[in-house]
């Protein structure tokens, strides 16, 4: 399943380096890599390992030619937290799950472009970023639908068996 | 702890980038190298598929922009009557133009009847000579543009020495500079231009006209543009066409009166009692 985290990466990246349109666009794509590290790490924590983790999102920071590091660092940190809280957004519904992903997404874009401020490195628009943020928070119900139903990364029910029958 | 140590790496990671950028630039390139090329067998028929997607609905109109296409091919079709019309006038009104000659300059129209044979010297050979009152030094024309001197006159027949020959040296202004140079022949279809006191003004496109010095030739007869050669050096694009050389004006030039009595132009009390011509006003001092 981890296996799979990969490849839903690659094909994301791959999404995002398609080349359609050369000329840039006002409003910018959603951050499908996180979103999708996001929803895993509410369903299925274990599926998403910190270095696996660590490592697409870094991957994805330098393809997609943003500072490498400092997004993949806020974003693990995100991903952390969710996992931490797991446990209790697994007994709760959808809206408290995707209010806990707002206010982290929220939250590590300001503090990435805060810290990108500090350090006085080139940022893209505050604009076409809050509106990435926005599509993102916007497509997260789509995308925690898509790995529901189509990937299978459900929220784990007491008895849940992983592959190799250890508990999940 | 596993946690610590990939954040650490990660912003460790973003530190370097941030203190020493070019290194890991070059490393994003090489993962990017490493990386993307492999999604390249992916990317085309995708792409392609989401372009048909946008095309989807331009062929829903292929039909009716297939018609636009061809009425407006059909206007296209008629203004491109109507250019050719309009230049090929343009080309009769401004060969008349180019012809306007000073009204004392009348002309003799000979036919050419023969090259000048050798490869080194540029001149032919016309029909009309000393019988019809031809002088040496007499410039030629054709229709568009100078041609050449006349140099050798004969019973019947004269050469004209044309501008690409070798011996040919011919005062020029060149316009809209207004600086004088010398156009001088070198056996081939260009000739260059010497003497150009500021080559900097002067501008591949410029018109070359004759400026008349020494009195030996009439002012403003069109010799050409200038033109560059691949080397820079200067070079006259001729106006008129070489290629067909039929009918040649040779234009009767009166040169002014030689003034031999310089001191009597102010005064007509020095050596003589009486002006020696009608333009000596006396002058009142």
């Amino acid at each position: 399943m981890r296996g799979w985290f990969i490849v839903l990466g690659l094909a994301t990246l791959f999404i995002h380096l398609l080349p359609l349109n050369a000329m840039s666009r006002p409003w910018a794509t959603p951050d499908l890599l996180l979103g999708f590290a996001f929803a895993w790490s509410v369903r299925k924590p274990a599926y998403v390992p910190i270095v696996l983790l660590g490592m697409m999102l870094l991957l994805s920071d330098l393809l997609l030619q943003r500072p490498p590091g400092l997004w993949a660092f806020l974003g693990l940190l995100c991903c952390e937290s969710l996992k931490g809280r797991a446990k209790r957004l697994r007994a709760s519904n959808f809206a408290s799950e995707w209010l806990t992903v707002i206010v982290m997404l929220a939250g590590a874009t300001i503090s990435y472009r805060i810290i990108l401020a500090m350090l006085l490195v080139d940022q893209p628009n505050l604009g076409s970023q809050l509106i990435q943020t926005i599509t993102t928070i916007l497509y997260y119900p789509v995308i925690a639908f898509a790995a529901h139903v189509f990937m299978g990364v459900r929220k784990g029910i007491p008895g849940d068996l992983d592959t190799r029958g250890g508990s999940l | 702890m596993l946690l610590v140590v990939v954040s650490l790496v990660l912003i460790a990671t973003f530190l370097v980038w941030r203190i020493d950028s070019p290194r890991v630039e070059r490393f994003r390139a090489q993962v990017t190298d490493r990386i993307v090329p492999n999604f390249d067998w992916a990317m085309a028929p995708v792409t392609g598929a989401v372009n048909l997607f946008h095309d989807y609905q331009s062929y829903n109109r292929i039909a009716e922009q297939n018609q636009e296409l061809h009425r407006e091919l059909r206007k296209m079709q008629s203004w491109k009557e109507a250019a050719l019309q309009l230049e090929q006038e343009n080309a009769r009104l401004l060969d008349l133009n180019s012809v306007r000659l000073d009204p004392r300059l009348t002309f003799i129209t000979g036919v050419v009847l023969a090259d000048s044979g050798s490869p080194f010297r540029q001149s032919v050979l016309l029909n009309v000579g000393a019988r019809d009152g031809l002088v040496d030094g007499w410039a030629t024309m054709d229709g568009i543009g100078l041609v050449g001197r006349i140099s050798g006159v004969a019973k019947n027949t004269s050469r004209v020495i044309l501008l690409t020959d070798a011996s040919s040296r011919i005062p020029v202004t060149i316009q809209p500079s207004g600086q004088r140079a010398i156009v001088a022949g070198d056996n081939s279809a260009a000739p260059p231009i010497n003497f150009i006191e500021s080559p900097d003004l002067v501008r591949p496109g410029d018109r070359v006209v004759s400026s008349g010095d020494g009195g030996v030739f009439p002012a403003g007869l069109v010799i050409g543009q200038v033109a560059a050669d691949p080397s820079g050096r200067l070079r006259v694009r001729l106006a008129a066409d070489y290629e067909r050389l039929k009918f040649l004006r040779v234009l009767r030039s009166h040169p002014t009166e030689p003034v031999t009595d310089t001191a009597n132009i102010l005064t007509n009390n020095i050596g003589t009692s009486e002006p020696t011509s009608g333009e000596e006003a006396p002058a009142s001092e």
